[in-house]
Formats: structure tokens, sequence, C-alpha cells
């Protein structure tokens, strides 16, 4: 699973746009209020709009830093593939060796312990 | 018109003055003109007459209707008003066509009627009403988009989700342009590594390297890869290792991307994690078939067509290479589809069972194979891997110090990297070694106090073994004349090793008291330790081991009779001691590698040498049979109190 922190770029793009749906509903609300027939209630459109304005703030300070931090990674730059197959084949080694020591403890265990 | 005509006087056109200045210029309205002649005499109509007509007629007819008001039609009153407003209806119409039409009126000016209190109330609430309901309207809009916005979100957080695991470890690139078609955003995964080949060569990137990312049913991330598209390598002795069959590894991988819709949201992330590490599989095992099929087939093909001393081509097809090595042995190296739907054909040749331990269990009887003792063929795959791949990223890493200048000089070198030159010869050393180390075995199982250690030397062509052997302490207390070392112990060798060295195909051993025959002819002691080395075959070795092994022996127990004081003398295997003038006794050692019981023996030979009268020398010989090395020593310090009557005394 992902962690839960805010800290990485995926968490913090999900908040992003978890922010503008609270900001598109924060608007349709004040709207809301405006349309109410007993006239708007200012603290009430006072507060909503303060609250809009701050979520927009972060959403693009959020936004710049992400594509600030984007830009700077050019792609593909350090591709690991060569790595990777190495790997695969350390990997194959591995298993080799793994099955070599079974075959190891299997012939020790055939042969009674001098205890 | 009923009434008399009406004459209207105009004014005398006397131009009355306007205004006077002091000077006494005097001014005078300017002359109306013509039109305006026209639009004053029109205004000068008075249409009040009408109007009162018509009230006169309305009043009439209210009378009439007030009288026969029971019959009368109720919305008489209505119609009448509607053709008065009719009436008016046509007069203005009239107007406004003569004004529009600008021959005869123009209009001059107009006022907009003053609009009375409640009629701006109204309009005001009108507008107020259209505003509140414009603001409701966007309140629902906006609270409509943001549902809307939140589900798309959701449904496209999966994907994305998913996508940016895999961006952790694969290439994902994106092409807008193919954006615009169906649900596809034109993200695709690059599995070709664009480092690990030459592009003088003409390379082309595999059909496979470029996988499209596609939603699936539930809009989660799909890769659809068709099944027997990508391949493995596959490594194995001719005639040991079945061709065709599908290795046990391949079929632990699911391929099918197929995705259980789940139900809860936790069973949803935890499939999720697992729909993740299954695609993430899947590429796994298309880029190591890339890199099968393209890295190393490739370079295989390559380098097949050059000359090289360890092996020949005995036959090439598509996908499939075999060639023969040396010591009877025969490879192939085959690229295999995998997946699920791979076919199974059944090889020709003998199944036998292999052992993972590489040991091969014969089936139908056939042991002459069990003699070959080829190795494990899984390890040789990889190594034949691991090289190809060194060599590959290594050139990737030389490749941008020097592009252009040396790119004509590196392409003919890497087509002659001799790899498989190398590895062929590995693999013919590697069986030879098996072979040489089976006779060791066979020869240190049967005696007792030999012992064999292997020693590792990180050398694929190179192998080497020691034959050791621990002699028992001498009992012989230490003399005066002798020096002593610094730790207080006897300067007498208490082990004997015999180092063998196997390279390519070339058996070495090295040991020291060597059973030289040309050696003895000098025959002081000081050459007698002596490291020698030489070379020998295969057949050869275990009777040359062993004459090594009994030559020591024998060099010991001259040792120990010298330092006694005994004249003793060794002759290739064989120590004499003289008891007598005259009298020798010899112990000599039997070598023998068939035989069960332990492979070296020894007999007593009396000589006796009457060397005057008799021609030869007539020995009688008692064999003692196999001793062990404590025994043996027993018996030469018996020998020695023989001779040694008048000598140094031993007390045991």
């Amino acid at each position: 699973m992902d962690p839960q922190t805010q800290n990485t770029s995926l968490q913090r793009l999900q908040n992003v746009e978890n922010r503008v749906v609270k900001v598109l509903e924060l608007a349709g609300g004040v709207m809301e209020e405006l349309a109410s027939p007993s006239g708007p209630k200012k603290e009430f459109v006072n507060s909503h709009c303060r609250e809009f304005m701050q979520s927009m703030k972060d959403i693009q300070v959020t936004l710049r830093e992400e594509i600030k931090s984007a830009c700077e990674y050019r792609p593909f730059e350090k591709c690991d593939y060569n790595a990777r197959i190495a790997n695969e084949i350390c990997f194959q080694k591995l298993e080799y060796v793994l099955t070599q020591l079974d075959d190891l403890k299997q012939t020790a265990g055939q042969y009674p312990s001098s205890d | 018109m009923d009434s008399d005509m009406e004459i209207s006087l105009d004014r005398l056109p006397i131009k009355r003055l306007e205004s006077i200045e002091e000077n006494g210029a005097e001014r005078f309205p300017s002359d109306v003109g013509y039109d305006d002649k026209r639009v004053s005499l029109i205004r000068r109509i008075d249409f009040a007459w009408a109007l009162e007509e018509e009230d006169e007629l309305k009043k009439k007819k209210q009378k009439k209707s007030s009288k026969d008001s029971a019959e009368q039609w109720k919305w008489k009153g209505m119609v009448e008003n509607l053709q008065l407003a009719h009436q008016e209806l046509s007069v203005i119409i009239d107007l406004i066509d003569t004004v529009q039409a600008n021959d005869a009126v123009t209009v001059a000016g107009m006022t907009r009627p003053k609009p009375l209190p409640n009629e701006i109330l109204s309009d005001l609430a009108v507008s107020t009403a259209t505003k509140l309901q414009g603001y409701r309207n966007l309140g629902n809009y906006f609270k409509q988009s943001a549902k809307a916005l939140e589900q798309k979100i959701n449904r496209e957080a999966r994907f994305y989700g998913a996508l940016i695991r895999l961006q952790r470890n694969w290439k994902v690139k994106r092409q807008r342009m193919l954006a615009s078609n169906a649900s596809n955003e034109g993200f695709t995964i690059d599995l070709s590594d664009s480092s690990l080949h030459d592009p003088t060569s003409g390379f082309r990137p595999s059909t496979l390297s470029t996988i499209r990312v596609d939603h699936d049913s539930a809009g989660m991330l799909a890769i659809n890869v068709p099944q027997d598209s990508w391949y493995s390598l596959r490594f194995g002795f001719v005639g040991l290792n079945p061709i065709d069959n599908t290795n046990e590894s391949d079929e632990h991988l699911d391929s099918t991307m197929g995705h259980d819709i789940p139900g809860t949201s936790e069973k949803q992330s935890a499939s999720d994690d697992e729909y993740v590490k299954e695609t993430h599989s899947l590429l796994r095992e298309v880029h190591k078939s890339i890199f099968a099929e393209q890295v190393l087939f490739d370079m295989l093909n390559r380098e097949a067509f050059n000359e090289g001393v360890g092996f020949n081509i005995s036959g090439i097809r598509e996908n499939f290479m075999e060639m023969s090595i040396g010591q009877g042995a025969s490879l192939f190296v085959s690229l295999h589809p995998s997946g699920k739907n791979a076919s199974i054909k059944k090889s020709e040749s003998a199944t036998l069972l292999i052992e993972s331990s590489g040991r091969i269990e014969p089936a139908e009887g056939d042991y002459r194979l069990k003699k070959l003792g080829f190795p494990n063929r899984a390890s040789y795959e990889i190594y034949l891997q691991q090289i190809f791949h060194e060599h590959a990223f290594g050139k990737a890493k030389d490749q941008p110090k020097s592009k252009s200048i040396r790119a004509s000089n590196q392409t003919r070198k890497d087509s002659n990297s001799g790899l498989l030159d190398h590895f062929c010869l590995s693999l013919t050393h590697r069986i030879f070694s098996n072979r040489v180390l089976e006779h060791l075995e066979s020869v240190v199982c049967k005696v007792p106090y030999l012992h064999l250690i292997s020693h590792p030397t990180w050398n694929s062509r190179t192998s080497s073994w020691t034959v050791f052997m621990t002699v028992p302490p001498s009992i012989i207390p230490q003399g005066s004349s002798e020096t002593q070392s610094p730790d207080g112990k006897r300067n007498l060798k208490m082990q004997f090793r015999t180092k063998v060295v196997v390279k390519d195909e070339c058996i070495s051993v090295e040991a020291e008291c060597t059973p030289n025959v040309v050696g003895l002819l000098k025959s002081s002691s000081c050459n007698l330790f002596a490291m020698n080395k030489y070379e020998c075959g295969v057949a050869d070795l275990p009777v040359i081991i062993l004459q090594q092994v009994a030559s020591q022996i024998v060099c010991w127990l001259l040792e120990e009779a010298r330092t006694v004081g005994t004249k003793a003398s060794r002759d290739f295997l064989s120590l004499s001691l003289e008891i007598v003038e005259g009298e020798r006794v010899s112990l000599v050692a039997q070598v023998n590698p068939e035989d069960a019981k332990g492979c070296i023996s020894w007999w007593l030979v009396m000589e006796n040498g009457s060397t005057e009268e008799r021609e030869g020398v007539s020995e009688s010989r008692k064999l003692l049979g196999h001793l062990s090395l404590d025994v043996l020593y027993s018996v030469l310090m018996d020998l020695i109190n023989l001779c040694g009557t008048g000598r140094n005394a031993l007390v045991s």
C-alpha cells in the first residue's frame, strides 16, 4: 500500500484533486446561499469565501511545487534496465544456489547425526 | 365627420424678431424648412374629435347594451374595446409607417415616459428574481460538477495509482496525439533499452518492446500481451535435456490478466496490489524475453559465424542453435515461447530424469552417460546469460566515451568477442574435470590414509585439487646433531601434498618426492623433497597419483631411517636397508588402481648378495599386503632394529 503520509507526490496530487472538488462545493454553497429567499447570511458567505481563497492558494502552491519537481527530473535519464537484467540473472543464481543447499540439507539429513 | 368644417387660420408669416443684440443686430428665427412646416401642420391636426366620437359611440353602445343585457354576449364589451384599440393601433401604425418611410414626417424627438413607482418596483422584483434564480442554477451546477469530478477522480485514481506504481520500475511514455481516440490516453510502456544495442548494427526494436496501456472493463489499468509472443531462453545438452518441454519455472507465472470485481473497497485495494504485482511480473517476463531474444540470441548468432576453437556449429534453425564441443558433448541453445498456451511437444530423444544435483539418473539402462559427468544445465544457462550481459553492458558503458571514432573498429571487434568460444571451452573443461575428479575420488576412497581437498580457482577453465597425506609422528628421539626449529618440534615432514591442476584439458601434477628415476642417479637427500611438476593424461592419472603417494611414503621412511643412521637407499618405489654386508632387505610398494581393498600393497624382499660367485641376486619376497602407515612404520622400526645392532639402539 502507498504510505499514508503526505510525502509522496501521488498523495499530494490526490489531495489537490480533492481540494478542487471541495472548492467547487464551496462555490456551489455560496451561490445557493446568495440565492436564498431570505437573503444571504454574511458570516456564512464570508467564511466560505475565505476557505475558498485559502484552498485556491494551497492548490496553487502545491501544484507549483509539483510542477517544479517534475521538471527537474529529466525522464529516462538514468535507465536501469541493464541493472534490471543483471538482477534477474542474480535471481536465477540465487534460485539455483537454494536448490543446491536444499539438496545438501537433504543429503546431510540422510546420515545419522553423531550425537 | 358630421360637424362643420372649421377653419383655422395661420398666423401671418411675419417674421418676428427673435433677439436683438446690443450693437443693434437683429436676429430672426431661421426659416422653417419644408418638412418642418409639414410636421407642424400635421401636429396641428387635432385628433381629439376622433376620440370624442369614439367616446360617444361607446356611450351609445353601452346604453344600448345595458338595455338589452339579458341576451347580450358578455364578451361584447371586450370585443368593442378590442375594435377600438384596433382602430387606434391602425392609425398609429399608419403614422409609424409614414415616419419610417421618412418622406412626410420625421421623428423630432422622443421622451421616455416616466415609469410609475409600481412599475419600477415590479421591474426590480423581476430582475432580482431572475438573478436569484441564476445564482441557484449556478449553485446547482457547481455542486453537480463537484460530484461528477469526485466520481471521475475516484474512478481514475485506481488507474493512475497503478500506473504510477508501474512507473517506478518501467519507462512509461505518453503520446498525446493518439489520445483523441477512444478511451486510451496514449500511455505506453517502453521496454527497449537503447544503450544495450549498437546503433550501427542495424538493430530493430522488437514489437514487444512497446506495450500499450489500456483500460479494462472496470476502468482499471490493463495490459494485453498476447500469449506465446514472448520467449525464454533454454540451454541444454543434446540427448540429455528435452528440447521442447516447458520448464517448471515457466508454469508459476499466471499470464491471465482477468480481474475479478471485488466486493468491498478493502478487497479492492488488496487485489489492486496483487493486480499491479501480476502486471509487473508480466512486464518482467517480457523484458527478459527481449533480452534473451535481442541481446543474447543475436550475439550468439553473430559469434557462431566466427571460427572458434572450442565449438563447431552442427545445426541452426529459427530460434535454435546446436553446436558440438569437446569431450563428446553437444549443446543446444534455443528461444522457447512461453506463456500458458505454449505447446508442449514431446522430444524425440530419450527422456532422462534429471536430478537437481546435476547427476543423471539414467533410464533405459544407459549407464554410459553416468560416467560422462555432465554439469548442471541450469548453472551454465545462467553463466551464458551473465557473460553476454556483462559484455553487452560493458560495451554500452564504453560507447558514450568514443562514439563515432571507434565505431567501425568496434563492430569488427564485437563480432569476435570470443564469448561463445570461452563458454564452450569452459563447458568442455567442466566435463573433463568432472572425469578427473571421478578418477581422483576412486583412488582416494580406497586408500584410507589419503584425503582429497578441492580448491576453488574462480576461473571457469581451471580446477585444482590436492591429495593430502598425513604420516604418523616419528618416535625417534631427537639427537643432538639435529637442528631444532624455534617451537621445539622436529623439522620433519608430517604432511605430504600432491597437487593436481587442470587447465582447459591439460592435467599437471605437482608434488615432492616424485618417483623420478633420473633424479636418483644424483641420489642426494637434499633433492629428495624437491617439488616437481609434470603432466599426465586422464587415463594414467590414478596410477600416477598412487605412484606419487607411494614414493612419498618411501621418502618418508627413508628420512626416518636416515635419522637413525641406518644406511638406506631408495629406488623408485622401494626402500632398501642393509642389514649386514651384502644382505639387503627392501620394502617395495605395488600400486594397483583397480584394487578394491586398497591400492597400495607392500612386499618385503630379501636379497642375498654374494656377488662374486653367483650371477644374479637371489631374492625371496613376502607380500605384506595393504598396510596402514602406523603398521608400516613399525615394520620399518623392526627392520631398523634388525640392522641396528651396534648402532644407535632404539629404545621404544
